[in-house]
């Protein structure tokens, strides 16, 4: 008998309908389902059991308490930490997504110099020859950390210049350093006691200090209500965020800061408004209404209304010493609600040595703001963890990223009162990375560690006495049996905080009313910081929403 | 004794930061915008939105609208609709459950939700390469083709329920349970809790005289409720948005 | 004679088609897989005296499940070669010294789509580890690994029987296994309540 075509298809018939009472074409449907939600090419999260740890957020200066949730040792969460003295919880919108940023694209893992890929050895040899040759500068954006006592150790040893760069937060607070000699380091503002808050232009709700400290202080006193016990009178040409929430905004023209302060001085000089003599401005309050758009009546209600609700502070955006000047004359300066000195001995910033004229080299910490504009012919040795864009000539360090190298964090500008943290870090270094300590520790041996100074911190703290330490719950310092038993807390994410500043301790003496003004720096981005780049998930808040504007492109 | 969560958010504490949208979409998985990824077409499970009182001059006045599902409870719109029943209400905590292993992506629940409060994944999530080493392993990550909207951060509740049932106890305790939005909002702007218990804050502050939900008149019952002092902002309560109306940022 | 011809080979396909299904498919359906090294668990527990499967298997105090053990646990006793056998080798030598976790092939592995809580399912419902896996601690050899070459998941997923016909309690964890058992103990949780 032969086989034919047909015989083929009959069996192949009865080959689909056996196969219907096989488990086959069930099990196929089943597997290819789960199969189709498997696909390899969607990333799956790490698989394992999550631990909770502590540390502080090292992307800008405030160090804010972070609780870190860790798999397979990456961080996958970020939140705030409610026992935060300062912070109460709260994290400015980009810390949420730090824990990505050590993979951003543009994250730097191999030393450049102009454009090409170099290495470790060739930058340590081109930085010591630099150092035998001429004066050198080590540029610090974050000044009073234990990093920084390295950098100045160098700096003292081989010939060179340290020059801090301050936030505004910190710049604005300088005009009283000059005034009455106590280092900016040691000043903070007492907002927990005023009353009336005028701010000028800083974005006092919107990324100004520690973020949670003053939208805290806000929300509980003000917000929401029409005779709030707390006032915030925002100045400012366009309606931002703290403007829109403030109890007054006092719409001006851009850049007259100084003149409208002016203009305020005038009239509570003149109406006696104030108790001290002070200088008289020089400008008239007709030409300080001309210059600001504000009228005559509107300034002199202005300031009426400053001195109705008492303590009354001014916030300046920028160190522009006109509006500090007012603050003198208001009598905030070293009274409660106003300017205060923080009690007790906080880690000054080093004093910047005078700038030589034409230096060898600088070395550029990675704390530093992208933007810096280096001395022209000084070769430069930038560190830094994400490349920021432009053109860059000189040496590019991969330096350590989020929660990579341990730091600590030393009291935020704004604060009343002193405090002190460690930030852990709970991320291993990756290869071919370097800190800028690590990197002169390299070269100069005798250098102290970074560790060695944290520990000797945390040692003067436990000897002082002062104030507490809020881990879970706040342990008087008194309490805290050992230094050691300080520090282990300390690097498990506790926060150690002063005693509230005492009154009077400082003076300001002001000569004459100065007339300087400054460019306020452009507005605010959801921080006072601006980062090199953004973390990834930020399109969240600019490009798939229309809630804030795209980041400006960057120059560099 | 089943819970009812919702929120109630106070519109004179938001100041429009977007600390609550960075922490919703690093707490579940949302992946970054790929270039061509518009306000349209983004993954946002909350978004602020910006209003004002449309005058312009010192008499402008600005607000900002977090938005995120109202978790209706009466006739959910969504629940109705869906042919694959992906969205389900949960009995137990009144959360409306969006299920995107389960979802075709027909897209009729986002025509459906009347508070435009679910995104469709018009791509496959992609981070750049060695981030997916962060993301949160309590969230499934979705690929494209789904819609997807904010569950109330089931990942934390699955933590509560944990922890309390190690520590030998039937109920969660309150306090572990708090969605992402809610503890990153810096000014506090944001209450979560249980609306079916009188004792939880968040429900005398649902009743309080300058609470208001939005679209009440079309009946959804929705748990998440706004208050403000402000009648501009109140007049809104009832105004359909569409993004033309939207204040632009300035 | 053609009708009966065409039947007989109706037949022959038909059984044949069977015949394949219920024997090679299955047996094609899955892949062996090794795991890293031969694990006994009847040696550890007598040989430790550690006879509870926590013991290991930890269940944190927040609830969380630890799963196989990582490193930490096995090196409390191997930290350096206490036996003779070619596992134990593989064990210090391959993972413990260069501190590389083993790479383990799990039975019970889900979706990432699932979640399960170890500590409700013990503690509220008082389920026994057996109810669900078995009496895998009490092995004195390593079971044989089998991976669905489609899906990818392990054989112990779908139960050891292709038409889950006559299976044990514990064999088999798909979804409709979790719905059974919820449904006979009358415990209704909605989809979030399984699902992430």
């Amino acid at each position: 008998m032969k086989v034919t075509r047909r015989d083929l298809l009959i069996g192949s018939a009865g080959a689909v309908a056996g196969l219907a009472l096989t488990p086959v074409p069930w099990k196929l449907l089943n597997d290819v389902s789960i199969w189709t939600q498997n696909f390899p090419w969607i990333p799956q999260p790490a698989y394992g059991p999550v631990e909770t740890k502590y540390s502080a957020c090292t992307l800008c200066e405030s160090g804010c308490g972070i609780r870190v949730r860790m798999a397979e040792k990456f961080p996958v969460g970020v939140a705030g930490v409610r026992s935060h003295p300062l912070t109460k919880g709260a994290l400015c919108p980009l810390a949420f997504a730090a824990h990505q940023l050590n993979w951003h694209p543009r994250r730097l893992r191999e030393v450049r110099h102009a454009g090409r890929a170099a290495s470790w050895a060739e930058a340590q040899a081109a930085f010591q020859k630099a150092c035998g040759e001429g004066p050198i500068a080590i540029v610090d954006g974050r000044p009073g950390r234990a990093v920084s006592s390295v950098f100045e150790a160098f700096t003292r040893k081989h010939n060179g210049s340290y020059q801090a760069v301050l936030s505004a937060e910190s710049q604005a607070l300088a005009p009283y350093a000059d005034w009455s000699g106590v280092p900016v380091a040691s000043l903070g503002y007492d907002l927990e006691n005023a009353r009336t808050i005028v701010s000028f232009g800083a974005p006092v709700l919107d990324g100004w200090g520690t973020p949670g400290r003053f939208t805290q202080l806000w929300s509980e006193r003000a917000a929401g209500a029409a005779d709030p016990q707390l006032r915030l009178i925002q100045i400012e040409p366009s309606l931002s965020r703290s403007a829109a929430r403030a109890w007054r905004w006092v719409r001006v023209r851009e850049g007259i800061e100084a003149q409208l302060a002016a203009g305020l001085a005038r009239v509570l000089l003149e109406e006696r408004l104030v108790t001290q003599p002070g200088p008289m401005p020089r400008l008239s309050l007709a030409e300080a209404a001309a210059q600001t758009g504000l009228a005559p009546e509107a300034i002199r209600d202005l300031s009426h209304t400053m001195m109705e609700n008492r303590p009354v502070v001014v916030i300046a955006a920028d160190g522009n010493p006109a509006i500090a000047a007012l603050n003198v004359l208001l009598g905030a300066v070293a009274t409660p609600g106003g300017i205060v000195r923080k009690r007790g001995e906080v880690q000054p910033h080093v004093p910047d040595d005078p700038v030589p004229e034409s230096i060898r080299a600088m070395l550029v910490d990675s704390t530093v703001p992208w933007e810096f504009a280096a001395q022209a012919n000084a070769e430069v040795f930038r560190f830094a963890a994400w490349d920021g864009g432009g053109d860059r000539a000189g040496w590019l360090l991969p330096a350590p990223g989020f929660l990579e190298e341990l730091t600590d964090v030393p009291t935020s500008p704004t604060s009343a009162l002193p405090t002190y943290a460690v930030a852990q870090n709970l991320v291993a270094l990756p290869i071919g990375v370097q800190s800028a300590a690590q990197f002169l520790v390299k070269i100069d041996p005798t250098m102290p560690a970074v560790e060695k100074v944290i520990h000797a911190r945390c040692g003067e703290i436990f000897r002082s006495r002062q104030g507490s330490v809020y881990g879970e719950h706040p342990i008087a310092a008194t309490k805290v049996d050992s230094a050691q038993h300080l520090e282990e807390q300390l690097r498990k994410g506790a926060v150690w905080m002063g005693e509230p500043p005492s009154p009077g301790k400082f003076r300001c003496e002001l000569k004459e009313w100065p007339m300087e003004n400054r460019v306020a720096p452009a507005t605010s981005w959801a921080t006072a910081w601006v980062p090199p780049v953004f973390p990834a998930l930020a399109t969240k808040l600019y490009q798939e929403s229309n809630l804030r504007e795209p980041p400006a492109e960057r120059r560099g | 004794m089943s819970a009812r969560y919702g929120f109630v958010i106070d519109l004179d504490r938001c100041t429009g930061c977007g600390a609550c949208m960075m922490a919703c979409a690093a707490e579940n998985n949302v992946p970054p915008a790929p270039a061509r990824a518009t306000p349209r077409t983004g993954l946002t499970p909350m978004l602020v939105r910006k209003v004002s009182n449309g005058i312009e001059g010192t008499a402008r006045r600005e607000a900002f609208i977090p938005i995120a599902c109202m978790h209706c409870g009466n006739e959910t719109p969504c629940v109705g609709v869906c042919p694959q029943q992906a969205v389900e209400v949960d009995k137990a905590t009144g959360i409306v459950m969006q299920m995107p292993q389960r979802c075709l992506g027909c897209r009729y629940c986002m025509t459906a939700c009347p508070y435009h409060a679910r995104y469709f994944n018009w791509w496959d999530p992609a981070w750049p390469v060695g981030m997916e080493k962060s993301l949160n392993p309590g969230v499934a990550v979705r690929m494209r083709g789904v819609v997807e909207k904010c569950n109330l951060c089931p990942a934390r509740l699955h933590s509560a329920k944990e922890k309390a049932a190690a520590a030998g106890k039937k109920e969660i305790d309150p306090a572990d349970y708090l969605p992402a939005c809610a503890e990153a909002c810096p000014t506090g702007a944001i209450l979560f809790g249980n609306l079916a218990d009188k004792n939880d804050p968040v429900f005398s502050a649902a009743h309080s005289s300058d609470a208001f939900r939005l679209l009440a008149r079309l009946g959804t019952e929705p748990k998440v409720y706004y208050q403000s002092k402000q009648a501009w902002v109140k007049a809104l309560a009832e105004r359909d948005s569409d993004r033309a109306t939207e204040a632009q940022h300035a | 004679m053609t009708g009966r011809r065409n039947l007989l080979i109706f037949g022959i396909g038909m059984g044949l088609a069977i015949v394949t299904g219920w024997t090679a498919f299955p047996r094609a359906l899955y892949v062996r897989r090794e795991q890293p090294l031969e694990f006994h668990h009847k040696t550890h527990s007598e040989k430790s005296g550690l006879t509870q499967c926590d013991s290991c298997h930890v269940l944190g105090s927040d609830g969380e499940f630890g799963g196989i053990p990582g490193l930490v646990t096995c090196a409390g006793c191997h930290a350096e070669k206490v036996g003779t056998s070619k596992s134990e080798a593989t064990l210090v030598d391959g993972y413990i010294k260069p501190s590389r976790e083993t790479p383990w092939l799990v039975y019970s592995r889900q979706p990432a789509n699932v979640w399960f809580s170890h500590a409700i399912h013990t503690r509220r419902a008082g389920l026994a580890c057996k109810d669900c896996h078995g009496t895998m601690g009490e092995s004195d050899q390593p079971r044989i690994y089998e991976q669905n070459r489609i899906s990818g998941y392990s054989r112990d997923i779908w139960g050891h029987s292709i038409s889950r016909l006559g299976r044990a309690p514990h064999d088999g964890m798909t979804m409709s296994d979790c719905e059974d058992c919820h449904r006979r103990r009358n415990v209704e949780v909605g989809c979030l309540g399984c699902h992430k």
